[in-house]
């Protein structure tokens, strides 16, 4: 089953009256439970890309469908609603809220959502658990390693039970011992959820863990494999 | 989780919230407590009125307060007067009959509004029988009413009744006072003089004494240096029913203090008997004045009297004194309009921080509206941070006023050396500072107000972010 369709999309960027066109006439589909990798140079139009189909940035021109729904034809207020309840982020630098402790963090979205506490704790653990830091679920993110704020990150990706997780460059500012650990959870989480992961990354880690490489040059895609 | 969020949002940086939350606390401290010394003299003024000077309600002849001729007086009043005690709300009732006449010493006289009482009544009605000058004698009694009158300190003074005079017992007293050695000496000089009045006084006193000594110990000295000799006696003159010159001798009773030098200076009071035997008439009486028991239904009781008696003029305490009640109707307003321009200031201050913490949370902005928080809530968060650092200060601040209010109720503030600007207009120069709770609810709302307004321009600022643009900043 389809959970996101690209259908020639560009963007393009207008900085000081030069026109930089950073995603040129993409076309991509993703099926329920991919594990892909969007690779490519710094510069390539992964994170604009990423941008796009998170609903964070709007394309210049074609389409996203994310559940065969056109994300343009939402209004500013719409796109969040269905961002929190369709997508989950976990980003280079973690981002997660310093003064929460890491249980917090995870149920933040949830509370966002209005979800009952008791519901809500009951998950977070469950979410804390999966990651491995059930343990830790008290202590604030600077307690944490960047390996365990980045799996904390996951877990609060997975809050909301998202049809897909887009990671921008997640293991980039993690240590081999911590991105082997990472993707492990990952993996694990795909394959036992059913949860759609796409990364936009460099690091050859994870390209050899992800089960799909689409690799971008200019904003164009050059390759598209599965392996 | 958005209010638990916010309140630890504000301890990121917690030097610069304690300057904010500081800061609006000290604004806030003043702020209350300049309001309760302000309110403490405002009560302790209109108490004091009511209490000394023209209770609650007042019934008189429709044309007496435009002509205060003898004949305006209340027909029937003796009837009219157990009509009205037995009105729901009325504690109770005292006649009074009223002459303009003179007040005359051996050496000056002054206007006055000569008050004839029944003693037993006025106790009821007002207190003033209990503001005593200390060692001035006493209220009327048995044995001290016809013959006698009831006088103010300051109208003593203004006809010379009161003397100053230094001798060994005035420096002992004001060693006791803590008036320094040095300006005690400089007194030597009029030991054993007795001044006539308090203004050639005041001139010696300024010839000796500097300013910083006359500032500090003037009021002091001139005080203790006062003598009243209960012998002292006056004249009081008027004209009769018949339009005749007629007046009588008094020895004074007592003399009264209150902090209204106007009223002092103005009213005289004397047995009725004896007046009414003055004026040649039986039974005259101008006013009838009413006590209620709860204050609150003063203008109930007044509607319910003017039903009864239709052919009297029947004013409530605020009519009587439309400065007061304009006052007290005022105070409200200008202690909002007062604690707002203080929190104005403060706003500034919160607006700025507020921005930084903005600009300082840019990348965690754009982090959660990617995560699906919405502008809505992303704007609450924001303004619930900003009322919890302007709410935090202002409690602190309120409780801090009302902590100093409270102590300084005690003994009251003192400001004697200014008694006489103060009581020339009415007010007490000890001041009793007091807050009502209701104003503290009221500068609780003005607070949680200047910091939701201190938050919009900071969250536009949020919420006008690119959110994509923002989770790229560093």
């Amino acid at each position: 089953m389809k959970v996101l369709e690209l259908n020639d999309v560009h963007k393009i960027y207008n900085e000081t009256e030069v026109e930089v066109h950073a995603v040129n006439g993409v076309n991509l589909d993703f099926e329920e439970g991919e594990f892909a990798a969007i690779v490519g140079p710094s510069g390539s139009g992964k994170t604009t890309l990423l941008n796009m189909i998170g609903g964070l940035d709007k394309p210049s021109s074609g389409k996203i469908l994310v559940d065969g729904k056109d994300l343009a034809k939402f209004k500013s207020s719409e796109i969040i609603d269905f961002r929190m309840r369709n997508i989950g982020f976990v980003f280079q630098s973690y981002n997660l809220i310093p003064v929460l402790t890491a249980k917090e963090n995870v149920e933040f979205i949830m509370s966002l959502q209005k979800m009952p506490k008791a519901e809500r704790e009951r998950r977070t653990m469950e979410l804390l658990e999966s990651v491995g830091l059930g343990d830790r679920a008290n202590s604030r993110p600077s307690k944490l390693s960047g390996g365990q704020q980045q799996r904390i990150a996951v877990a609060r990706a997975l809050a909301s039970k998202p049809k897909f997780i887009l990671a921008d460059e997640p293991t980039a500012n993690l240590d081999s011992k911590s991105t082997a650990n990472l993707l492990e959870i990952m993996e694990k989480l795909n394959k036992e959820e059913n949860i759609t992961f796409i990364f936009s990354t460099h690091d050859a880690r994870v390209v050899k863990k992800a089960r799909r490489v689409i690799t971008l040059e200019d904003g164009k895609i050059v390759s598209d494999k599965i392996h | 989780m958005i209010t638990k969020t916010a309140w630890k949002n504000i301890w990121r940086n917690k030097v610069r919230s304690l300057v904010v939350i500081g800061s609006v606390a000290v604004g806030i401290f003043c702020g209350v407590f300049a309001i309760g010394v302000m309110e403490g003299a405002m009560k302790q003024r209109i108490d004091s009125a009511l209490n000394n000077e023209v209770s609650d309600i007042q019934l008189t002849n429709p044309d007496f307060r435009s002509n205060n001729d003898l004949v305006y007086s209340i027909s029937n009043a003796g009837a009219i007067r157990s009509k009205i005690t037995k009105v729901d709300g009325v504690e109770s009732v005292a006649s009074r009959t009223v002459v303009i006449g003179m007040a005359n010493s051996a050496s000056k006289s002054q206007g006055v509004q000569i008050n004839g009482i029944i003693p037993s009544e006025e106790k009821e009605v007002f207190t003033l029988y209990k503001e005593l000058a200390p060692e001035t004698g006493e209220y009327f009694s048995k044995e001290k009413g016809y013959g006698y009158a009831y006088i103010g300190v300051d109208l003593a003074k203004s006809l010379n009744i009161i003397r100053y005079i230094v001798d060994d017992d005035l420096f002992g007293v004001l060693r006791e006072q803590q008036v320094p050695e040095k300006t005690i000496e400089k007194l030597y000089r009029f030991k054993d003089t007795r001044f006539k009045n308090e203004k050639s006084f005041k001139k010696e006193l300024k010839d000796v004494l500097d300013k910083t000594e006359l500032q500090k110990y003037g009021y002091i000295i001139r005080k203790e240096a006062e003598n009243f000799s209960q012998r002292a006696r006056l004249t009081l003159s008027f004209l009769d029913s018949e339009n005749n010159m007629t007046g009588g001798r008094f020895r004074i009773v007592g003399l009264y203090d209150i902090p209204n030098s106007m009223y002092e200076n103005m009213q005289v009071f004397v047995m009725q008997d004896q007046l009414l035997d003055l004026i040649g008439s039986e039974n005259i009486v101008h006013e009838l004045i009413v006590k209620v028991s709860d204050p609150g239904q003063a203008s109930d009781v007044a509607g319910e009297l003017s039903g009864l008696f239709p052919d009297l003029q029947v004013m409530t305490w605020q009519k009587l004194a439309p400065d007061l009640a304009m006052m007290s109707e005022m105070t409200g307003i200008m202690y909002g309009f007062f604690m707002g321009i203080i929190l104005a200031a403060l706003a500034f201050g919160i607006v700025n921080t507020m921005l930084m913490v903005v600009l300082e949370r840019t990348r965690e902005l754009g982090m959660l509206s990617a995560i699906g928080m919405n502008k809505k809530k992303i704007f609450r968060m924001i303004m619930t941070e900003s009322v919890f650092l302007s709410l935090s200060g202002g409690l602190v601040g309120m409780v801090l006023g009302k902590i100093l209010i409270w102590a300084s109720s005690k003994n009251g503030i003192s400001l004697t050396s200014m008694k006489e600007g103060f009581e020339g207009m009415g007010f007490s120069a000890i001041i009793y500072p007091d807050i009502g709770n209701d104003f503290f609810l009221l500068v609780v709302i003005l607070i949680i107000i200047t910091g939701i307004l201190s938050s919009i321009y900071p969250a536009l600022k949020a919420l006008n972010l690119d959110t994509a643009e923002a989770l790229r900043t560093e």
